[in-house]
């Protein structure tokens, strides 16, 4: 059978706007595949994502959305911010839809029914469709390696359902699910899934990574390295809810930011190619978690012995990518050195010790 | 209809290779496959298709029947043709995207050869899962052998990519009984083909260049227009199949009723009201019904959705008895038996004279529905028509004097 | 048929399958105008960078910083053009008190902003044409006296403005302070030469041995000009009262230098010299007296400290590394020698803060000190010579007497440079002078014309402070530091100690630069905004737009400014642009219709480019 080669577009890579003195963004590209008019609360990250996301990819790209806020709140009563082709799907369906997507571009251009350049294809699944209802869908697009990028958008709970825990919700963290009282001062009890991991270990010939909205320009380009990768990637992006996490609206960057300096959010890439991570993303300073957990009215709940188990935790993720403990946090993973959240001014004090 | 078609030829395969030769025939661009018996074997015939390079198409094994209807879903929005198919729980397990996919109006293919549902694993045919989803806005029928359901796959993608229609289909076919039983199928030539059935073109499909975002949410006043929208999608396809039925037959020159086949029905007084493949073994019992004297017929429903209201009450109301045989179960129904029943009597409350409605729970669990049960379930029929009234609305067979 | 019949009323009406077809891009999709959701508004509002607030003459230092940055040296030379005629002499001697006030100094090291602009002033003299052209020619004509800092600028500004300047210079070749008051190895001849010839290429007219008072009488001035500039500086050394000072041989700081510089130095220096005072000009004396082959120079000073001393501190340390000794708290009581100077007698000495009296309180009682020397040279300030000045213009202490603008009565007489600033707490510095001419040049323009003067200090919005600035986007970053001759080699020679920074130097240092206040075009607030309204042209400082209709007032663009440019203003402060709506989730009537509609007819549209 006479076959039509697939074209395939390779984006640059974006350089980093911190790598000299100055701080100047890359020139990005004038269009904008995702535009105003959405009803997603003011300074939601997930859109903040979207929009990067967006950004990166640019015109020739077709967005897959699950059930989840961006579906919901961005796409409410027939209307559409999306400036590309866009499509809903069942909330279990992140990967499956895709992978139909992307089998039907394969197949037209190859048939010569379609012309023009593989489009990007993405797929912005919230944190309860990637690591919960759609899990299985999205490790089968992944292990079939379509030519797709799947972004887990990770707010770290069922937010437009009205804030339910999911299995990305951090310990500690309130949810309408996961409320504390007097037999569960935490609120939630179990740690979060590692999403991303699980992914790079069990698709080892995909490009997966995570990434933060404190880190543009890094999101844009693993973005990117998704997209330029041929075959299935895999993108896990912090991105902070209001509405759930209980901020002022202008930190959702800085939360971004936070999340990677308290180790709770660890950055990383997994290269296909040398079946390896790369844990060299290093944040500008390290801190402990309670600068982060003040931040949140999700966290205000917690007690010095939840604190120091936050604490713990991230320290076994620094370790994990190799980073050499300061004193101060090893101290601070010790209960008798926290204190309650509610005393957040003498948290600073401990805080101040890195 | 044209001269020379040396490609045209007879083969002797099962019904589920048969739906496999016609999405090679409908040159479809995406499939998508997980196993489950008994339709499993159509799958398995495409993967070697598309292995020896007979059919250039995607193929994906998903991994799940959810799955499997999601990259349908997929693949179909982005304007491929695709073919996908399931049996028994697996057509239940894909449950949530049925409606979806109707509601956005994308004409996916799937392929259905029965299977009961559980408990527990009972590899037999009953209508039972396909026949749950009647309602999803899915254009739906059954094929009695391998031939017609070679034929319906055909006319099921010219229906559903028709853009007055623009629906999903479940075609239909018995598991084992026309899935796993070898019969002639006659293969078109690929002209033929041609000439029936046009590439698949979607009005708005995902392409970047005409940039569309499909099922954005709605508010609900905006829901009952779509509803409606859709209902008349439904309805208006009656008039697309009654066509397409007509083209087929003077292209390949198989004619098929598009509603309702009748089998001995001249003078018949009481008949079988039926879909499937026990229509065949039907056909036979009333033969030798006939030799004895007894005016006995068939009237086999082709297409379930959108029901033929007005044809089956035309038909129906000719006769003083019919038996309905289900094949399905729909647990306290109002038969308390089968879901035909009271699709058969709904058509038939207008009707003049309505004939008496029997229901039989026959041929369940994927038992074969054999000729004994045929005269017993006659018999019964000739009893309520000389005393004038039904002894009771449902008969389980095999199970009753 | 249960459709049979049934009509979907307009306003109903939705697109097939609710199939959407696609927002434009510059609209924004136009069903939720989600404006009315905020209550604060940000707002692009450039504030005051401390280094253009700080500077002598508010060189726009920010934006010809950001222009080096990108590579737009001549648009960068263009705008110091604009508030400094020789940005070659001030990239050279400047004081820079803009890096004293740069944000970045309190964050790791301040911007090396006079390095830059050497480099910016450099490039500006090797141009064949200036960048800077004479003003259409009004046809009146104003005199400048005098050719130093101050009046140079007010030439340079009154030219182009368009008027016919003569500056008038007592001395044998234009320049004034900046020929005579610095040294050869801060500031070569020829550079200040070529500063004067651009000058003369924009038509100004420079009369040397022209001395007010001699040559040309005041009521020559008045008839033959429109308007005069008097900017004749502080010529006369003060004296340290001490006795023996009348000796002739004492050398002053100011008349050393000049003649050194005028070429007409006659004065041979020995191996021992003491400078008395702790000054620039004094620092400027020890380190000219080493290059006029003294051996040991010490610098006797009143002030108890180093960090005391009022001068330049790289200067200082220059000094040092030289060799030049320090002797602090002492003051020069008596100035020993048969006829001519052989030593120096000390007395401990500290300043009395006293405003009226003498400034120094001296404590005789103690024992004096003698210091063997075989020059002294006293650099302890100067005053005007004002002689020629009508005596109606005179104060008691014998300073001009003029308005807050610098201007004589009622006359078309302005004071500008030392001059005028002597006591009214200004630094009495090149860059100073070079601001109070410019100012004047303004005035004297506005007085012609009638219009209302504006006072010397420039109005001042709001200086940014690095509180308000997001240092997250700035990572520490060392200055990049000129090169110097080596110490021991450089002071037998007039070489130009500092060396200026190659390009590549320019820019990283530019680079430096936090633009405090000021929009630079950094695309952050593009691109993080969750909307995103922040629309954006073209890629230019400052030209990004709000969108209003959209802007739900989450302030993450403010947040994450990098320069503190955007502020959060209460919508209640604004009238228009204001989105009304009645309720939050209003539709525009008709409008699935109109998408309805739109979307038919989407495969007649042209195909988006992608």
């Amino acid at each position: 059978m006479a076959t039509i080669e697939v074209q395939r577009q390779i984006l640059p890579i974006l350089a980093n706007p911190n790598q000299g003195a100055r701080f100047y963004n890359p020139e990005l590209p004038q269009s904008e595949p995702f535009v105003p008019g959405h009803r997603t609360c003011a300074g939601c990250g997930p859109s903040i994502q979207y929009r990067m996301t967006s950004k990166a990819s640019g015109d020739n790209t077709i967005l897959v959305g699950p059930t989840g806020c961006m579906y919901v709140a961005n796409s409410s009563y027939l209307c559409t911010p999306y400036n590309v082709p866009w499509a809903h799907t069942q909330i279990g369906s992140a990967g499956s839809f895709t992978a139909g997507v992307a089998a039907a571009y394969e197949a037209l251009i190859r048939k010569g029914k379609w012309k023009g350049q593989y489009p990007n294809i993405i797929c912005e699944a919230g944190d309860g469709s990637a690591s919960d209802i759609g899990l299985a869908s999205i490790s089968g697009a992944l292990y079939r390696n379509h030519d797709c990028l799947i972004i887990c958008y990770d707010n770290e709970q069922y937010a437009n359902t009205g804030i339910q825990a999911s299995s990305r919700t951090p310990y500690g963290g309130m949810t309408t699910f996961s409320p504390p009282g007097p037999e569960v001062p935490e609120g939630k009890k179990l740690f979060p899934k590692d999403l991303a991991r699980m992914m790079a270990a069990g698709h080892p010939h995909c490009y997966v990574a995570t990434a933060s909205v404190g880190y543009p320009i890094d999101l844009m380009n693993k973005v990117r390295k998704g997209l330029n990768h041929k075959g299935a990637a895999y993108l896990m992006v912090y991105t902070p809810c209001q509405k759930g996490f209980v901020y002022e609206t202008p930190r959702s960057i800085d939360l971004g930011r936070m999340v990677v300096e308290c180790g709770l959010y660890p950055m990383w890439e997994w290269t296909p190619e040398k079946r390896a991570f790369d844990y060299s993303f290093r944040p500008a300073s390290i801190r402990p978690v309670s600068e982060y957990l003040k931040l949140q009215g999700r966290f205000g709940h917690l007690h010095a012995e939840h604190i120091a188990n936050l604490q713990k935790f991230a320290n076994e993720q620094w370790r994990m990518v190799g980073v050499e403990l300061p004193e101060a946090l090893i101290k601070a993973a010790d209960p008798k050195n926290q204190i309650n959240m509610a005393a957040a001014a003498e948290a600073e004090v401990v805080a101040e010790t890195v | 209809m044209p001269t020379v078609l040396e490609k045209k030829k007879t083969v002797r395969i099962n019904g589920c290779v048969a739906s496999a030769q016609a999405a090679k025939y409908a040159d479809v661009d995406v499939i998508a496959a997980y196993p489950i018996r008994p339709y499993t074997a159509t799958m398995m015939a495409l993967a070697q298709m598309v292995a020896n390079g007979e059919l250039d198409a995607e193929y994906i094994v998903a991994d799940s029947e959810h799955s499997q209807l999601s990259i349908a879903h997929g693949a179909a929005s982005s304007g491929a043709r695709v073919f996908t198919g399931s049996s028994g729980v697996g057509v239940q397990f894909a449950y949530e995207l049925y409606s979806p996919i109707s509601g956005s109006r994308m004409p996916v293919q799937m392929m259905i050869a029965d299977r009961t549902l559980d408990p527990p694993g009972d590899f037999g045919s009953e209508h039972t899962d396909a026949l749950s989803t009647r309602d999803m806005g899915w254009l739906m029928g059954w094929a009695c052998d391998a031939q017609e359901a070679f034929d319906n796959h055909l006319m099921a993608y010219r229906i559903g990519e028709d853009p007055r229609v623009l629906l999903p289909q479940m075609v239909c076919q018995d598991g084992f009984f026309v899935s796993h039983i070898t019969g002639d199928v006659e293969l078109p030539d690929p002209t033929q083909v041609k000439e029936f059935l046009p590439p698949y073109k979607h009005p708005y499909p995902l392409d970047p260049r005409h940039p569309v975002s499909h099922g954005p949410q709605i508010m609900p006043e905006q829901g009952p227009p779509l509803q409606l929208e859709r209902a008349r999608a439904m309805e208006g396809s009656m008039a697309v199949i009654e066509e397409v039925h007509k083209e087929f037959g003077e292209i390949f020159g198989r004619k098929y009723d598009p509603w309702v086949e009748e089998f001995m029905t001249d003078d018949a007084e009481v008949v079988f009201f039926l879909q499937g493949a026990h229509a065949v073994t039907a056909r036979f019992a009333i033969q030798h019904m006939r030799e004895k004297g007894l005016k006995v017929g068939m009237a086999r429903l082709r297409t379930i959705r959108p029901y033929p209201t007005d044809r089956v009450c035309e038909v129906l109301s000719k006769f003083k008895v019919v038996g309905v045989i289900e094949t399905n179960m729909a647990l306290g129904s109002p038969a308390s038996g089968g879901a035909l029943y009271a699709d058969a009597c709904a058509a038939l409350y207008e009707a003049k004279e309505r004939p008496l409605v029997i229901s039989f729970m026959a041929g369940m669990g994927g038992e074969a529905i054999v000729l004994k049960e045929f005269y017993w379930m006659a018999e019964k029929m000739m009893q309520a028509l000389k005393r004038g009234k039904i002894e009771k609305r449902t008969h389980w067979v095999g199970f009753e004097e | 048929m249960s459709t049979k019949g049934t009509k979907i009323p307009d306003w109903l009406t939705v697109p097939f399958a609710g199939i959407t077809p696609a927002p434009s891009q510059d609209k924004g999709q136009n069903l939720f105008p989600t404006g009315n959701w905020r209550a604060i508004r940000p707002v692009y509002r450039d504030k005051l960078p401390p280094c253009n607030n700080a500077c002598g003459t508010n060189e726009k230092i920010q934006g010809y910083l950001d222009l080096v940055k990108r590579g737009k040296y001549l648009d960068a030379y263009a705008l110091i053009k604009e508030d400094m005629p020789f940005p070659s002499v001030t990239g050279r001697v400047c004081y820079h008190p803009c890096e004293q006030a740069c944000n970045r100094g309190k964050y790791d090291e301040a911007i090396s902003i006079r390095a830059v602009e050497r480099f910016l002033g450099d490039l500006g003299q090797a141009l064949t044409n200036d960048v800077v052209k004479p003003g259409k020619p009004n046809g009146k004509k104003v005199a400048v006296v005098g050719s130093g800092p101050a009046g140079h600028s007010a030439a340079y500004q009154l030219a182009r403005l368009g008027y016919k300047v003569t500056i008038l210079e007592k001395s044998p070749k234009a320049g004034g302070l900046n020929r005579g008051g610095i040294p050869d190895w801060v500031l070569p001849q020829n550079v200040l030469d070529r500063e004067i010839e651009r000058l003369v290429q924009l038509g100004i007219e420079i009369k040397t041995n022209c001395e007010v008072g001699k040559d040309v009488s005041w009521d020559d001035l008045k008839k033959n000009y429109d308007a005069c500039v008097l900017a004749v500086g502080l010529t006369e050394p003060n004296s340290i009262r001490a006795e023996g000072e009348n000796k002739a041989d004492v050398l002053y700081g100011l008349p050393f230098l000049r003649d050194i510089g005028m070429g007409t130095s006659k004065v041979k220096i020995g191996a021992r010299v003491a400078v008395i005072g702790g000054g620039n000009t004094a620092i400027d004396c020890a380190r000219e007296a080493l290059r006029q082959g003294a051996l040991e120079v010490t610098m006797i000073t009143v002030e108890s400290h180093p960090e005391e001393m009022p001068c330049v501190a790289e200067d200082l340390h220059d000094m040092l590394e030289e060799g030049v000794e320090l002797i602090h708290g002492r003051a020069v009581t008596s100035i020993l020698g048969n006829g001519k100077v052989e030593s120096l007698q000390l007395h401990p000495a500290r300043f009395s803060g006293a405003v009226n009296a003498s400034p120094i309180n001296i404590d005789r009682t103690a024992k004096p000190e003698s210091f063997v020397v075989d020059n002294v040279i006293i650099a302890v300030g100067q005053h005007a010579s004002l002689a020629w000045l009508p005596q109606e213009f005179k104060n008691e202490r014998g300073t001009v007497k003029m308005d807050r603008f610098g201007r004589l009565g009622d006359t078309n007489f302005f004071a500008a440079g030392d001059i005028a600033q002597f006591g009214s707490g200004q630094p009495l510095m090149v860059v100073n002078a070079v601001g109070d001419g410019k100012r004047v040049a303004f005035n004297l323009d506005k007085a012609l014309r009638g219009e209302a003067l504006q006072p010397r200090t420039i109005a001042i919005d709001v200086i940014m402070d690095l509180n308000r600035m997001n240092m997250t986007y700035f990572p520490h970053f060392p200055r990049v530091h000129q090169a110097l001759l080596n110490p021991i080699t450089r002071k037998k020679t007039q070489d130009e100690v500092i060396q200026g920074f190659s390009e590549e130097q320019a820019i990283e240092e530019a680079n430096r630069c936090f633009s405090c206040g000021t929009c630079n075009a950094c695309d952050n607030c593009y691109l993080v905004c969750p909307e995103p309204c922040i629309a954006r042209p073209a890629r230019s400082n400052g030209l990004y737009k709000i969108l209003v209709d959209y802007c739900k007032g989450c302030r993450v663009c403010i947040e994450e400014c990098p320069t503190g440019c955007l502020e959060g203003v209460p919508e209640l402060d604004f009238d228009t642009g204001v989105v009304r709506m009645d309720t939050a989730f209003a539709i525009t009537p008709g409008l699935h219709g109109r998408q309805a509609q739109e979307l038919v007819n989407l495969s007649t549209r042209p195909a988006k480019d992608i």
